[in-house]
């Protein structure tokens, strides 16, 4: 069922593996170590080929310089937090509230309500473009930062629900039931029963909205408009011309954009690798 | 009230009359809001913007300019959605054809009172690219000239000079070939470089008349003249001009063959000056000739793609706009923003001077006195955005099977009978 532990493998499997986890780590990053070193590359290495080479003047100040101080970039970046944060603090508490009603209490419609969240997340949200477009006109929110949080938050309750309700089903009933025979209001009952044992599901479901929402590039392209909006996935593009594309300050753009998240993710790696298993394992 | 709403039009087109001439003599004040959506978002254009809503405001303070500038590509397709849902005052766009869907939807003002006779005799050159249906639909305030880009110190080495006619101009890619190198770098992994190519031959060939009528689907693409074009392109290919695998670069991954001196020039527009300067071609490694006749009985014709200004039809203060219009221009301004340290490009009012920029001068030269045949656009400009689609598509697909001429022309006349209608 599960693979052998490398310890206890033969030695010849052993030193296979160390000699190829570094190739492959390697392989996996390039990617991203391309990026790195473009972001400190005058623009003229690539007009000269020089795309993997030493750089040919170490531009780290200015390529850096012109993203932070001579760039919408603050301003995405900040659109971005005012976006984000938000949309997470939105989601989770509704799909906290939703998945309390939903896992706890007992009624007719409650399975297909539920179908219902479940069924949203398998919407391509490519097929709603147009009508929330026109919706969020109509409601006077297009190019707002508030419309693109509210969609967020409708788009992203579905998911967060499924996951919220099914935490909840699996919290012991007894528990609920115990604090009814007390006599606790049901809002008390969420608030201190349910609510301070969700803490690890909160804790993982925020992270990952907060990476889903920070990278989201379709709604913002599609609901907002420039620096006074929209957030830094879709600023990036800012720094490309009619013609030329300027890889260089995109780099060092796309590098100051993934920060973030990247923080987010080694701050609260623990709640990340939890909330991507919770559920998976019961 | 109707007649109390054409009162109010006649009187505000009065006011706007008043407001035209005595904004020459710079002293009318403009008052409330003006909203301008850019997409000059590279940081050399993005200055010029903000440098001319700056002078604007200046010279009206008590004026609110709201500027938004919005990356280029993404405002092609955010066009469509601001022009009629939150319209902004003034919008960039492009000339010629690339206007007529807006023009066509109605979404572009009519400002064919702002092109009065002074503005059309300094603007003469690209007045043509801004009139869709006999009607003035924007103003122009950039352009700037396509041709031959070449490495001066490989033609030096070679003894080559500049061509004349199309003999020299396959005699001199032959000794390039002939010394292990290349005529000439494309990267038409993107289409549109092969486009460049296609207006050149075609215009050289069968002149500016019939290509501009080919671009208007008058003519068939299975037509004799348009296969002559063909026909020399193929010549080129047959030499083995090109650089190999031209399909997997873009043009700017295309330019380090010219940069290491792999190839000898590039067709291209003057933007393609800047990265390669920067990139250590200095002006006695770089230089600039005209696309050279083929068929000396038809006028030389250039390419000139003109950036554009226009004021949407839902626009709330149109009154400002056309001032704004109006300031962009001036000759004064166009001077301005034109220069080598702002766009970099050609001025569009006679009355303005060029910077000391050794391509711009050429170009300008070239622009105003020796393309008597006329100025176009660039393909994907002149000819509608579906047809520019399949027939760029076709170009790129005969420069790797030139063998398959006969059926790509075929679909390309299929898709012209499909398209213009």
């Amino acid at each position: 069922m599960f693979p052998t532990p490398l310890d206890k493998r033969p030695p010849s499997a052993r030193v296979t593996y160390q000699a190829f986890l570094p190739l492959a780590l390697i392989a996996w990053l390039l990617p991203l170590l391309a990026v790195a070193i473009f972001s400190i590359k005058p623009g003229a290495d690539f007009t000269n080929a020089n795309y993997w080479g030493v750089p040919s003047s170490f531009n780290f100040i200015e390529n850096y310089g012109q993203v932070f101080f001579n760039s919408d970039m603050p301003k995405y970046l900040l659109n971005s937090f005012l976006i984000t944060i938000p949309t997470v603090i939105g989601a989770v508490a509704l799909s906290a509230m939703a998945g309390f009603a939903l896992g706890v209490y007992k009624f007719k419609a409650n399975i297909w309500l539920f179908f219902m969240f479940v069924a949203g997340n398998f919407v391509p949200f490519q097929i709603l473009m147009v009508p929330v477009r026109d919706l969020t006109l109509d409601l006077g929110l297009y190019n707002t930062k508030t419309g693109l949080v509210l969609f967020h938050v409708a788009f992203q309750t579905g998911f967060c629900t499924l996951f919220m309700r099914n935490f909840i089903k699996a919290l012991p009933y007894e528990l609920i039931e115990a604090a009814r025979v007390e006599g606790i209001s049901e809002i008390r009952i969420f608030w201190y029963v349910v609510l301070p044992l969700m803490k690890p599901a909160l804790a993982a479901l925020a992270v990952l909205i907060f990476t889903f929402i920070w990278n989201d590039y379709f709604w913002a392209v599609v609901l907002t408009q420039g620096p006074d909006s929209q957030p830094v996935t879709a600023g990036i593009t800012a720094f490309n011309s009619e013609f030329r594309a300027m890889y260089h300050m995109m780099s060092a753009g796309s590098i100051v954009a993934a920060l973030p998240p990247v923080a987010m993710f080694f701050l609260m790696q623990k709640h990340f690798i939890a909330g991507l298993t919770l559920g998976a394992v019961k | 009230m109707t007649s109390l709403k054409t009162t109010l039009a006649a009187a505000l087109a009065g006011a706007t009359m008043l407001a035209g001439t005595a904004f020459a003599d710079g002293h009318a004040k403009l008052t409330g809001d003006l909203k301008i959506f850019s997409d000059m978002s590279n940081p050399a254009p993005r200055a010029v913007m903000e440098g001319m809503v700056a002078r604007f405001g200046e010279m009206h303070p008590d004026l609110n300019i709201e500027l938004t500038v919005i990356d280029r590509e993404a405002y092609k397709t955010q066009i469509r959605n601001f022009l009629t849902a939150d319209a902004p005052d003034v919008a960039n766009w492009y000339a010629a054809n690339r206007m007529r869907p807006y023009v066509d939807a109605g979404l572009f003002e009519d400002i064919s009172d702002v092109w009065d006779e002074q503005m059309s005799t300094e603007l003469a050159s690209t007045k043509g690219a801004m009139t869709l249906d006999g009607k003035q639909w924007g103003v122009p305030y950039t352009y700037y000239q396509w041709g031959v880009y070449y490495r001066k110190d490989i033609y030096e080495e070679l003894g080559l000079s500049e061509p004349s006619n199309w003999d020299e101009f396959k005699a001199n890619c032959q000794a390039v070939i002939d010394s292990g190198k290349k005529c000439f770098t494309l990267g038409s992994k993107f289409l549109w470089t092969a486009a460049g190519w296609f207006d050149y031959l075609n215009m050289r060939t069968n002149g500016y008349d019939f290509h501009a009528a080919l671009t208007n689907g008058e003519i068939e693409w299975t037509d004799d003249r348009v296969k002559a074009t063909f026909a020399n392109w193929r010549e080129l290919l047959d030499m083995g001009a090109f650089i190999d695998d031209h399909t997997a670069y873009s043009w700017q991954e295309s330019l380090p063959f010219m940069t290491n001196g792999d190839a000898a020039a590039i067709l291209k527009g003057n933007f393609a000056v800047a990265p390669l300067r920067e990139a250590g071609l200095d002006d006695s490694k770089l230089d600039f000739h005209q696309f050279p006749a083929i068929n000396p009985d038809v006028a030389l014709a250039e390419d000139a793609p003109t950036d554009t200004f226009h004021i949407p039809a839902n626009a709330s203060n149109k009154d400002n706009a056309k001032a704004f219009l109006k300031f962009v221009v001036s000759a004064e301004n166009q001077t301005m923003i034109n220069a080598g340290d702002a766009l970099g490009q050609l001025p569009v009012n006679n009355k303005s001077s060029v910077d000391e920029d050794k391509f711009l001068l050429e170009g300008f030269e070239m622009l105003s006195s020796n393309s008597p045949g006329g100025v176009a656009q660039f393909f994907d400009r002149d000819a509608p955005a579906e047809m520019a689609k399949v027939a760029m598509e076709g170009f790129q697909e005969f420069m790797v099977k030139p063998d398959d001429i006969d059926r790509i022309l075929g679909k390309l006349e299929r898709a012209r009978g499909r398209i213009y209608k």
